[in-house]
């Protein structure tokens, strides 16, 4: 119908135009909405607090994200150690990416700003926290947080095109001995001090015998 | 004779319906049935059928006002929603438990930026703002419209 009634409509306003023009990739609008919403989307993510995971200081743009929602919408699958999106609760408004250190029952070691030295997670809570404990907003100051803020699950780095496939790939433990250039020397550096802060992150962490993987 | 039998819509464009449907659903109101004891003299203990409306709070949150009937994700259950009464909203000072059971009557408490106070109208049976404390504003997915007579 929309093929026949064009060439009555290219005399109307360029507005008109412009909409008959892309009608047909607007009509397609809610399916794509839809996967966005229930499947995966595409993020930018700003500020330092996933710092060094995410926005290094040795990277010129910011990074894109590949997010799943599906894995958290529909299968609720949480696990300590993944990063996550989910809604600030101080700021309905805004979204955080944050790592999820403790889960439901878990015994976690809190970090300064908070008052006691150590909590238990309380019943569908998460305790989550930046990478870089210095410019975080995360639950060392707000305390634990609702599982049901949490939307979606970052699976990969998409931009810059550097760092394509940052954490998607499974990293394999840094071994010293193939090491002849400069840049695997700094590579190797980067891959232990990851392996650093994961093994600090699981001391920090007496996870609940229910649960424990 | 032959009749060829053409579809109005095909099975993409079907698709692209339910989609949109949904978003309609998701985003501008649903009617959905509600069940269990927490609301009890407001809303009967099953086969309550009412109106959503998910477009007023995301469009103005600001709206939100103390004494509305909201409907929240569970904070202590990602999978079940729940329907409770507004009754601080950031900044507040609210009585803990006015009845005394759960925490002294004379315990008072300021909920925080972000989170509003929620409790059930049938206080012996809800868990509540007094279980869970504060819930974040985030949590919040629609206002009670109105109660679908049947």
């Amino acid at each position: 119908m929309y093929r026949q009634t064009r060439s009555q409509f290219k005399l109307f306003t360029p507005l008109n135009a412009l909409v008959t023009a892309s009608w047909r990739y607007i009509y397609w609008l809610p399916t794509a909405f839809v996967v966005s919403y229930y499947f995966v989307n595409l993020k930018i993510i700003s500020g330092r607090s996933m710092q060094p995971t995410l926005n290094p200081d040795f990277s010129l743009w910011r990074d894109v994200g590949l997010f799943n929602r599906y894995a958290i919408h529909a299968k609720l699958d949480f696990a300590r150690g993944d990063i996550v999106a989910l809604r600030s609760p101080e700021n309905p408004n805004r979204v955080l990416v944050k790592r999820i250190v403790g889960l439901p029952g878990d015994r976690v070691k809190t970090l300064p700003p908070y008052p006691t030295p150590e909590i238990t997670v309380p019943q569908g809570q998460a305790w989550i926290e930046g990478d870089e404990p210095f410019h975080s907003d995360d639950s060392n100051r707000f305390g634990p947080v609702p599982l049901a803020l949490i939307e979606s699950r970052l699976i990969s780095v998409v931009w810059p095109p550097s760092r394509f496939g940052h954490l998607f790939r499974s990293q394999p433990t840094p071994s010293k001995k193939n090491i002849s250039t400069p840049q695997e020397h700094s590579a190797y550096q980067l891959a232990m001090a990851e392996l650093d802060r994961q093994r600090w992150r699981s001391t920090r962490v007496t996870a609940a015998s229910r649960n424990s993987t | 004779m032959e009749y060829s039998f053409e579809p109005i819509l095909n099975t993409k464009q079907l698709v692209n319906l339910a989609c949109a449907t949904h978003l309609f659903l998701e985003y501008v109101g649903t009617v959905s049935l509600m069940s269990g004891p927490s609301m009890l003299p407001t809303l009967a203990t099953s086969g309550e059928v009412v109106l959503e409306d998910r477009l007023t709070l995301r469009l103005n949150p600001k709206s939100l006002t103390r004494g509305d009937l909201v409907v929240v994700r569970s904070p202590i259950d990602p999978t079940t929603i729940v329907c409770k009464r507004v009754i601080g909203l950031p900044g507040d000072i609210v009585c803990v438990d006015p009845t005394g059971v759960k925490a002294p009557s004379t315990e008072h408490l300021l909920v925080p930026k972000g989170h509003i106070w929620l409790c059930g109208d049938n206080m012996a049976y809800s868990r509540d703002s007094r279980d869970y404390g504060p819930v974040p504003i985030a949590l919040i997915r629609s206002k009670l419209f109105a109660r679908v007579g049947l």
